[in-house]
C-alpha cells in the first residue's frame, strides 16, 4: 500500500530550477517563504525561510510542536495566506502576483481542503456539500462524480443527510469526498483526525492514502499525531518556523521519537 | 446558505414596508378633488384667473368685478349650447348657532346645485332666505351682524340662498360662472367655445377638473392627509432599509465562519456578496408580493377610516390604479438591495482563514470607516439642526428637522459601539457590587461584545430617538407659534369667534378694542394677505410691528397702504416709481374694469389703467398695473410708491405706500384701514378684537372672550390636530418597525448564544436564573438604546428650541410628549425581554 518517497525536500538554500525533484513535477512548491505576524516588539516569525516541494501523487505529513508554524505552512502553501516574502507555486502558477479573485479561482480548481472542524455548510446535504466547489466555479456538479465520491468514502446511503445528522467521522469523510469530487491536484488536510476516535481516524486516513495511490492526488497533511503521520510517504518536522528534520514514510514509533528529538532541540 | 428563519425579520420588515407604501400610494392615487354638490349640475364651469403663492398650495383666484362678471356671463350665455350662464356669488351667512352652513349664495345659482326646492318658494327680496329647515322666522349672522330673516322655501341640502340682488350686494366680486347647457348640447364643444370667449381671463373646467372648485378648506385637509400618507410611506421605506440592513449585518456576523469556509473552498469575494444580494432580493421580492396584496386589501378599509376622520370627502373610494401597485412591487427588491449593500460588502471582505480559527477573535469595536461614517452623518445632522433653527420658512424648517433627526439618530447608532462599554459600566455599576451571579453575567455579557450590544440597542435607539424628537418637535413648534403670537399681542384679553368663521361688525363694535378685519387682495397673480385695522390702535396692540420707513398714521388717508418690505421689493423689482400722481382707491377706470372681457388676448392685469391697451412689455409684467414706466429703477423702493391691487370685489386700485414695515412684523402682507377693507369686501369678517380692561360679550353674537394665551394656542387648532395625528401615525410606524427590529436582533443574538447558555446550565445555573440574567441584559440594552437615543434627540430639540425662541422673540418651553415616549419605551422593553428569553423555552424542550 505504501510507496517509496519519490520526492526530495530541500531544507535550506535556493533551488536551482526543478532539477532536484527528479522526473516528477511538483504540485506545490515553496521557496524561501517567510511569514510574520504582528508588528514591532510583538512580532512573531511563523515561517523563517522555508523551502519545500510536494511532488505529484505524494503524501507528505507536516509535524511539529504547537507554534512551530505547521499550520502557517499549510495556509501559505494553499494560498489562503500571503507570505511576507518568498514564492509559492501551485500547479505551476506563482501566487504572489494574483488578485484575491484569481487566487480563489486557482484554489477552487486545484486545491481541496479537509479541516479539523467547520468543514461543511450546515444547511446543505452531504451531496450538496460535495458538489459545492463545482457550483461555486459556475458549473453544474457532475452527479456521477458526486455519487462516486460519496460511494468511495462509504456514504452512498447518506447523500441526503445534513451535517447535523452525521457523526464527526462521517462529516470528515464527506469533506474528503468533496476534496475528491472536484478532482483537485492537491489536498490540504489540517488535523483532519483531531476530533475523531481511532476507528474514524483510520477510515479518514485510509481514504487520504487511497487518494494518492489510486487517484494520483497530492496530499499534504498537518498533524501532531504520529499514527496519522505514519500514513505518509515522508514526514517533515518543523520547529521555530524552519524545517528541522525529514524522514521517509515509516512507523508511528519512529516518527514519535524523531519529533520528540525535534522538540528537545527547541 | 442563510436559513429562512434567519431572514424572517427582513421578510416581515419588507412585507410591512411594502404594505404601508402600497396602501399609501393607492390612497394617494385615488384621492382627487370632488366636484362640490353645489355646482354639480353645471357641466361647464368658468373660474376666474388663477394665482400662485409659495405660502399657500391652494390660493384663491382673482375675482371678476360685478361689471366684468355681468359682461362675461352675457357673452358666455350667447355661446351655442348654453341655456344660461349663472354667476355664483359666495358670501358669509350663517344661521345662528348652526356651524354646518357658513356661506350663502344667490338664488339663481341654485340651478347649478344638486339641491332641490322641496317646499315654499324662492327668495325674492332682501330678508328672505331659502334653507334646509322649517319655514318661518330665523336669525342669520352676516358680516354686519345678526338679523331676522324669513325662510320662504326649503331645500334638501345644507345650503343657504338669498335673493340675487341681496347676494350681489354681499358679494360684488365673482369667482365662478356656471354654464347650464341645453339638453342636446355637447359639453366639449361648449367648453371649447367658452374657452375662446374667456381667453386668458379665466379657466374653463369640465368633468373631473371641476374638482378644482372644491372648498379650499377641503382641499387643504385632503392635502394634509396626502402629506401624512406620503410621510408615513417614506418613513416605512427608510425603516425597512434599516431593518433589512441590521438583519443581514447580524446574519453575516453570525455566519462569518460559514462564509469563510465558502471562501476557502473556492467562492470569490464577489460571489459571496452576490449570494447575499440574491438572498436579499429574493426576500424583497417575496415580501413585495405579499405586502402589495395585503396593502391592496387594506386600502379600502383605510380609505373609509380617512373618510370618517374627515380627511376625505364622503364620495371617496379607492381606485386600483396600475402605478402604485407596480411601484410597491418594485419597492421590496429595491429597499432589500439597499439594505443588504453594506452587509454584502463586508461579507466579501471575510478572509478564508477565518474558517480555520478556533475561537471567534474579538474585533475592534470601532473600525476607522465606522468612525468616519458616524462622524459625517452626525455632522450632517447638526447642520440640519442649525438649518432648522435658522430657516425662515416653516415648511422648510420641518424638512430640515426630519432630515436632521434621521441623520442624528443614524449617527448615534453608528457611533454607539464606542460608548457602549462606558454606558454599560455606568448603568450596571450598582449591580456589580451585588454578590449574586446574575449581575455579573449581565455586566460581562454586555461588555464582552460592545458591537453586539450596540447592534441590539440600535433599533431601540432609533425608535426612542424618533419618538422623543418628532413628538417634541411638533409640540414645541406648536407651542412656539402660540408663544410668538401671544408675545406679540399687548392685550389683556381677546374677543374671538365662537362657532363662527369670524366676528360680525356688530360683535366687533360691541367691545372697545383693536379689531382686525382680514381680506385678500391680488397683485397680479399673487394673493396678498391684508389686515384692515385702525393704525394707531393696532401699533399699540401689536408689539412686534417694526416700521422701516414712513408712518402708519398715513393710513388714515383713503387709498393708502402699509406694506411689508418683501411686498415693497416685489413691486419695485417689477416696476419703478410711479410716473403719475397716485390714483385713489376708488378710481375704477372703465377700461380696466372691463378688461377681462374687453381684451381677450391680453392678461387682464397687464394693461395699466389710463394707458389703454397694453404694450407687449407691460403686457408681460403682471405685478404692477398701477401705471409705471418699466425700466425706471426706484432708488427708494417702497415708500411713496404705488401698489396696484385687485380687491375681493374685483375692482382694481392703486394704493400709495405710506409706510414700509419689516417682514414678519405683521401677520400679513399689507395693512389697510378698516374702512377700505370693508368697502371692497362686504363679507369680510373680523378675526379678533384685542381688548384691554373689563369687557362683556353678549351671548348670541357668535363671539366669546378668551385670554391672550388661549387665543394664541387655538389659532391653528384644527390644523395642529391633523399634524398631531400625523405625528402619532409616524411614531406608530417607527415604533412598529423598532419592535420588529428589536425582536429580530435579540432573537438572533440570543439564539447564537445557545452554547453559552448550555455551559451556564451545566455549571449549575437554574433556568430561572438564566432567564433573569437574559431579561436583565435585555433591559440594559433597552436602557442603553433609550439613553443614547434620548440624548441624540434632546440635543436636536435643544437646538431647535433655541431657533424657535429666537423667531418667537420669547423663550419657548421645551415640550416632550411623555405619554408617547413612555408608551414607546414600554413597548421596547416588553418586546426585548420577551425576545431575549424566548430561546430558553426552546432550549428546555
Amino acid at each position: 500500500m505504501r510507496r517509496p518517497a519519490d520526492a526530495v525536500v530541500r531544507c535550506a538554500g535556493p533551488t536551482r530550477g526543478g532539477t532536484l525533484i527528479g522526473m516528477t513535477k511538483s504540485a506545490v512548491e515553496l521557496r524561501e517563504v517567510r511569514a510574520v505576524y504582528g508588528a514591532g516588539a510583538r512580532q512573531v516569525t511563523a515561517l523563517d525561510g522555508v523551502s519545500a516541494a510536494f511532488g505529484q501523487a505524494t503524501f507528505t505529513a507536516v509535524m511539529g510542536p504547537s507554534g512551530s508554524g505547521k499550520s502557517t505552512l499549510l495556509h501559505c502553501a494553499a494560498g489562503l495566506d500571503r507570505p511576507a516574502a518568498g514564492l509559492v507555486t501551485i500547479g505551476g502558477t506563482e501566487l504572489s502576483g494574483l488578485s484575491e479573485d484569481a487566487r480563489t479561482r486557482l484554489r477552487r480548481d486545484l486545491v481541496g481542503f479537509v479541516f479539523q472542524a467547520y468543514n461543511l455548510v450546515s444547511s446543505l446535504t452531504a451531496e450538496e456539500n460535495v458538489g459545492l466547489p463545482q457550483r461555486l466555479a459556475g458549473r453544474r456538479p457532475d452527479q456521477a462524480a458526486v455519487a462516486n465520491a460519496l460511494d468511495a468514502v462509504g456514504l452512498a446511503g447518506r447523500a441526503r443527510h445534513r451535517p447535523s445528522e452525521l457523526s464527526g467521522g462521517e462529516q470528515q469523510r464527506v469533506a474528503v469526498a468533496r476534496a475528491m469530487a472536484g478532482r483537485p491536484a492537491v489536498i490540504f488536510a489540517d488535523e483532519p483526525t483531531g476530533a475523531l476516535d481511532s476507528a474514524a481516524s483510520r477510515q479518514v486516513l485510509d481514504l487520504l492514502r487511497a487518494l494518492v495511490d489510486e487517484h494520483g492526488r497530492t496530499v499534504v497533511l498537518v498533524t501532531h499525531d504520529p499514527v496519522a503521520a505514519a500514513y505518509a510517504d515522508r514526514v517533515l518536522i518543523l520547529a521555530d518556523g524552519r524545517i528541522v528534520d525529514e524522514l521517509p514514510g515509516t512507523t508511528a514509533e519512529r516518527i514519535a521519537a524523531r519529533t520528540a528529538m525535534a522538540e528537545e532541540r527547541c | 446558505m442563510l436559513t429562512v428563519r434567519r431572514l424572517a425579520g427582513a421578510f416581515v420588515a419588507v412585507t410591512l414596508g411594502v404594505l404601508v407604501v402600497a396602501c399609501s400610494a393607492l390612497l394617494t392615487a385615488s384621492s382627487r378633488p370632488a366636484v362640490p354638490d353645489r355646482l354639480a349640475r353645471a357641466a361647464v364651469l368658468v373660474q376666474s384667473p388663477a394665482t400662485r403663492t409659495p405660502a399657500d398650495p391652494f390660493p384663491p383666484t382673482v375675482p371678476w368685478s360685478s361689471a366684468a362678471a355681468d359682461d362675461l356671463a352675457r357673452r358666455l350665455g350667447a355661446v351655442p349650447g348654453v341655456s344660461t350662464a349663472l354667476r355664483d356669488r359666495v358670501f358669509y351667512a350663517q344661521p345662528l348657532g348652526d356651524d354646518r352652513i357658513v356661506e350663502g349664495h344667490g338664488w339663481s345659482s341654485a340651478r347649478l346645485s344638486r339641491a332641490r326646492l322641496v317646499a315654499g318658494r324662492a327668495p325674492q327680496r332682501a330678508g328672505e332666505v331659502v334653507l334646509d329647515r322649517a319655514l318661518g322666522p330665523v336669525t342669520l349672522l352676516t358680516a354686519s351682524g345678526p338679523a331676522r330673516y324669513t325662510v320662504t322655501g326649503t331645500v334638501d341640502a345644507a345650503e343657504l340662498y338669498l335673493a340675487d340682488d341681496e347676494a350681489a350686494a354681499r358679494a360684488p366680486g365673482v369667482s365662478t360662472i356656471g354654464l347650464a347647457l341645453t339638453p342636446d348640447a355637447n359639453v366639449d364643444s361648449v367648453a371649447a367655445a367658452a374657452r375662446r370667449t374667456v381667453g386668458s381671463g379665466g379657466q374653463v373646467l369640465t368633468g373631473d377638473d371641476r374638482g378644482a372648485l372644491e372648498p379650499r378648506a377641503d382641499a387643504r385637509t385632503r392635502w394634509i392627509g396626502m402629506q401624512i400618507l406620503t410621510g408615513t410611506a417614506a418613513l416605512a421605506a427608510f425603516a425597512t432599509v434599516f431593518v433589512v440592513a441590521s438583519t443581514f449585518a447580524l446574519a453575516v456576523a453570525q455566519r462569518r465562519r460559514e462564509l469563510a469556509l465558502l471562501r476557502t473552498i473556492g467562492a470569490t469575494p464577489r460571489q459571496v456578496g452576490r449570494m447575499l444580494r440574491r438572498e436579499a432580493l429574493t426576500v424583497g421580492a417575496a415580501g413585495s408580493v405579499l405586502g402589495t396584496a395585503l396593502g391592496a386589501a387594506l386600502a379600502p378599509v383605510l380609505g373609509r377610516v380617512l373618510v370618517d376622520a374627515g380627511m376625505e370627502p364622503s364620495t371617496y373610494t379607492v381606485r386600483f390604479v396600475t402605478w402604485p401597485i407596480a411601484a410597491a412591487l418594485l419597492l421590496g427588491p429595491v429597499v432589500a438591495g439597499i439594505g443588504v449593500s453594506v452587509a454584502a460588502w463586508r461579507a466579501g471582505r471575510i478572509r478564508p482563514l477565518e474558517a480555520l480559527r478556533e475561537a471567534e477573535v474579538d474585533r475592534r469595536p470601532m473600525g476607522r470607516s465606522r468612525w468616519i461614517a458616524g462622524g459625517l452623518v452626525t455632522a450632517g445632522g447638526v447642520l440640519c439642526g442649525v438649518a432648522t433653527a435658522t430657516a425662515a420658512d416653516a415648511r422648510r424648517a420641518g424638512d430640515f428637522a426630519l432630515l436632521g433627526a434621521i441623520a442624528l439618530v443614524t449617527g448615534a447608532a453608528v457611533l454607539a459601539p464606542a460608548v457602549v462599554p462606558a454606558v454599560v459600566r455606568l448603568l450596571t455599576w450598582p449591580a456589580g457590587r451585588l454578590p449574586g451571579a446574575t449581575a455579573l453575567l449581565v455586566r460581562q455579557g454586555a461588555l464582552a461584545a460592545p458591537r453586539r450590544t450596540a447592534a441590539t440597542a440600535a433599533p431601540i435607539l432609533l425608535t426612542v430617538a424618533f419618538a422623543v424628537l418628532v413628538s417634541g418637535l411638533v409640540k414645541t413648534t406648536t407651542e412656539a407659534y402660540a408663544v410668538g403670537r401671544g408675545a406679540a399681542l399687548s392685550a389683556d384679553q381677546v374677543v374671538a369667534p365662537d362657532g363662527t368663521p369670524g366676528l360680525t361688525d356688530a360683535a366687533a363694535a360691541s367691545v372697545r378694542g383693536v379689531a382686525v378685519l382680514p381680506t385678500t387682495v391680488f397683485a397680479g397673480t399673487r394673493p396678498l394677505a391684508v389686515l384692515g385695522v385702525d393704525p394707531s390702535a393696532y401699533v399699540q396692540a401689536q408689539r412686534r410691528v417694526r416700521v422701516l420707513s414712513g408712518s402708519l398714521d398715513g393710513l388714515r388717508e383713503p387709498g393708502t397702504a402699509v406694506v411689508t418690505a418683501s411686498v415693497a421689493a416685489l413691486r419695485s423689482t417689477a416696476a419703478g416709481s410711479p410716473s403719475g400722481p397716485p390714483v385713489g382707491p376708488d378710481s375704477r377706470s372703465p377700461s380696466s374694469a372691463a378688461d377681462p372681457s374687453g381684451s381677450p388676448r391680453g392678461s387682464p392685469f397687464g394693461a395699466a389703467p389710463g394707458l389703454g391697451s397694453a404694450t407687449p412689455a407691460t403686457g408681460a409684467s403682471t405685478l404692477d398695473p398701477a401705471g409705471s414706466t418699466p425700466g425706471s429703477d426706484s432708488a427708494t423702493p417702497g415708500l411713496g410708491g404705488v401698489v396696484g391691487v385687485v380687491f375681493a370685489d374685483g375692482t382694481r386700485s392703486a394704493l400709495l405706500v405710506v409706510a414700509v414695515v419689516a417682514d414678519g412684523s405683521i401677520p400679513g402682507d399689507l395693512l389697510l384701514s378698516r374702512e377700505a377693507v370693508r368697502r371692497h369686501d362686504p363679507s369680510a369678517l373680523t378675526s379678533a378684537v384685542y381688548v384691554n380692561g373689563p369687557v362683556t360679550v353678549a351671548a348670541g353674537t357668535g363671539a366669546r372672550l378668551i385670554s391672550v394665551r388661549e387665543y394664541a394656542a387655538e389659532a391653528d387648532a384644527a390644523e395642529d390636530r391633523l399634524v398631531w395625528i400625523f405625528t402619532l401615525l409616524l411614531i406608530g410606524v417607527s415604533a412598529g418597525y423598532g419592535a420588529i427590529a428589536v425582536a429580530n436582533t435579540l432573537l438572533m443574538a440570543s439564539a447564537a448564544r445557545g452554547p453559552d447558555l448550555r455551559v451556564l446550565r451545566r455549571t449549575g445555573a437554574t433556568t430561572g436564573r438564566i432567564r433573569r440574567a437574559l431579561a436583565a441584559e435585555a433591559a440594559v440594552v433597552v436602557a442603553i438604546g433609550s439613553l443614547l437615543g434620548g440624548v441624540a434627540a434632546a440635543g436636536a430639540l435643544v437646538a431647535i428650541r433655541a431657533g424657535l425662541s429666537e423667531q418667537a422673540g420669547a423663550p419657548v418651553p421645551l415640550v416632550i410628549a411623555w405619554p408617547v415616549v413612555a408608551a414607546v419605551l414600554g413597548l421596547c422593553l416588553l418586546l426585548s425581554i420577551a425576545a431575549a428569553i424566548t430561546p430558553t423555552f426552546r432550549g428546555q424542550r
